[in-house]
């Protein structure tokens, strides 16, 4: 790597941040050893519930505080701005339940990334990001075949009006679509961009200490501008790290509201 | 130097995905410059097609993963 | 259980997960993640849902019933508007009518004054009228009583004395003054 090579000219030699980074076990080394994401899976869920269940403790009908509001909104946004918009008016009370659970956790967990004591975001672990998908897939193709029927659902995923000598190519695009690229690209996108972003942010810190400590002539100056650029790429990642929530759950709504669609 | 052919051949293919994402953004503002009010109806339609476009450089990104040559 | 699970439990002292790609699910944090899933989406869908669900019914029915309140007293107000209208023009008619009738009342004041003003007038002419035709009379009295003496003084002086007593006796001079009288009379009615 041509960063550890710029270092090495400076005595020691660079260690850069490896996938092996982020496996981090507590206790055990194993399959199933008790990992830090683990306890930050935890941490999230206890923080999420307790915010929650204490925020939502005494509604008022005009909001009492800013704790209250802020919750609100982000439910209000969760249920009119993906579910209302995306599943239709009729059936999407039954889905909030799940894509606002599905946006909490993977809110929280995503900013975990930046946030300085903790600074590991969970789905970097893919492990994480399948499990959500795993739901999300098995939910979404239930939801088809109790609304169609199992023959109906699987005739309902050829879209209409494709001539007779492409149905066979289309369909089987389909359902590589259906059963492979969408829980596929739903899981890997949250776990790459997660994985991706926390790399280049220990690239920068990392690479940044080491030219500051052992860096020659001008190169500590280059570890400051590294700094930098890492608190800003910090930033960038806390957008990215929303709008990967966001997308989560839009993308869930989306399936849910095809399986539930009469045509394809 | 060091390094992998993977990392190179990730970096071509996501070449192709950005220039989609950077599509469907403009096509995005285009609408919502020409219809302003369209903005509600559009955003989550060019969220779908970013993330649509974006899935070919995550698979691309399993890929450089799943067969990490020269180790 | 896919072979790689089988052979990092095989591998104890571990060293595979830490070298495995990044793309190959952990099989503790797939179920741990599976669980946390699990237990926020019972906790959001029994309790924190419901409660907020029940927050957004209530300030929707708030919402409306304010809606129908200001609309009631939208109609409140027109009705008092409406109310102030029509006592403004019981007023103004009220108003107009009392002036009329003051007039008309001041009007017949007047003219009862000036009648009463008129029958005083005529009161008073009548009665000065009266006291000088008594003053008038008494006048005439006493110029008949002088005259008729300022006559027999003059005629008895031009005489003689001896006329005096029997002119008075006899009443010539009167008889004359009377005479005299009443063709004076005649020439003013004339």
């Amino acid at each position: 790597m041509s960063l550890s090579t710029l270092a090495t000219a400076g005595g020691e030699s660079f260690e850069a941040p490896a996938p092996a980074d982020f496996w981090q076990p507590l206790i055990g080394d194993g399959a199933f050893a008790l990992t830090r994401p683990m306890v930050l899976m935890a941490l999230s869920f206890v923080i999420i519930a307790a915010v929650l269940l204490a925020t939502t403790k005494r509604l008022s009908v005009v909001p009492a505080n800013k704790k209250q509001f802020a919750v609100e909104a982000l439910y209000g946004f969760v249920r009119n701005g993906v579910a209302r918009d995306i599943i239709g008016s009729k059936e999407f009370l039954r889905y909030v339940p799940l894509l606002f659970t599905l946006f909490t956790l993977i809110l929280v967990n995503n900013v975990f990334g930046v946030i300085p004591p903790i600074q590991y975001p969970t789905m970097s672990r893919i492990g994480f990001p399948i499990a959500l998908t795993l739901v999300v897939f098995v939910l979404y193709h239930l939801i088809g075949m109790k609304r169609k029927g199992v023959g109906g659902y699987f005739k309902s995923l050829m879209p209409a009006g494709v001539p007779i000598f492409l149905v066979p190519v289309v369909y089987l695009l389909e359902l590589f679509t259906y059963f492979i690229s969408r829980p596929l690209t739903l899981a890997v996108r949250l776990f790459a961009n997660m994985f991706a972003g926390h790399m280049l942010i220990l690239v920068l810190f990392l690479g940044g200490e080491h030219l500051l400590l052992h860096g020659e002539g001008l190169l500590p100056a280059a570890g400051v501008v590294s700094y930098l650029f890492g608190l800003v790429m910090s930033f960038f990642e806390l957008l990215i790290q929303v709008l990967q929530a966001y997308i989560f759950v839009l993308l869930t709504a989306t399936y849910i509201a095809g399986s539930l669609a009469d045509e394809h | 130097m060091g390094g992998s052919l993977n990392v190179i051949g990730y970096g071509l293919a996501a070449i192709g995905p950005a220039i989609a994402v950077g599509l469907v953004f403009a096509a995005y503002i285009n609408g919502v410059a020409r219809q302003p009010e369209s903005r509600g109806m559009l955003q989550p339609i060019a969220i779908l097609g970013f993330a649509l476009a974006e899935a070919l450089a995550i698979l691309g990104f399993v890929l450089a993963f799943i067969n990490p040559g020269g180790e | 259980m896919p072979a790689w699970v089988m052979a990092a439990a095989a591998e104890e002292e571990g060293g595979f997960w830490e070298e495995a790609y990044p793309v190959l699910p952990h099989p503790g944090e797939l179920i741990a993640g599976l669980v946390f899933l699990a237990l926020l989406y019972l906790l959001v869908a029994k309790v924190v849902v419901p409660r907020l669900e029940k927050a957004f019914e209530e300030r929707r029915e708030a919402i409306q019933g304010g809606v129908e309140k200001a609309e009631r007293a939208q109609a409140e107000a027109n009705a008092a508007l409406q109310q102030y209208k029509a006592q403004l023009a019981d007023a103004r008619g009220e108003a107009n009518r009392l002036r009329e009738e003051a007039r008309q009342q001041g009007a017949a004041i007047i003219a009862e004054m000036r009648e009463q003003a008129q029958a005083e007038a005529e009161r008073i002419t009548t009665s000065a009228r009266a006291t000088i035709e008594a003053e008038r009379v008494q006048a005439a009295a006493q110029l008949r009583a002088e005259v008729g003496r300022l006559a027999t003084d003059l005629a008895s002086r031009i005489v003689g004395e001896s006329l005096q007593e029997p002119a008075r006796q006899s009443g010539v001079v009167d008889r004359f003054l009377a005479e005299l009288e009443t063709s004076e009379q005649g020439v003013t009615a004339r």
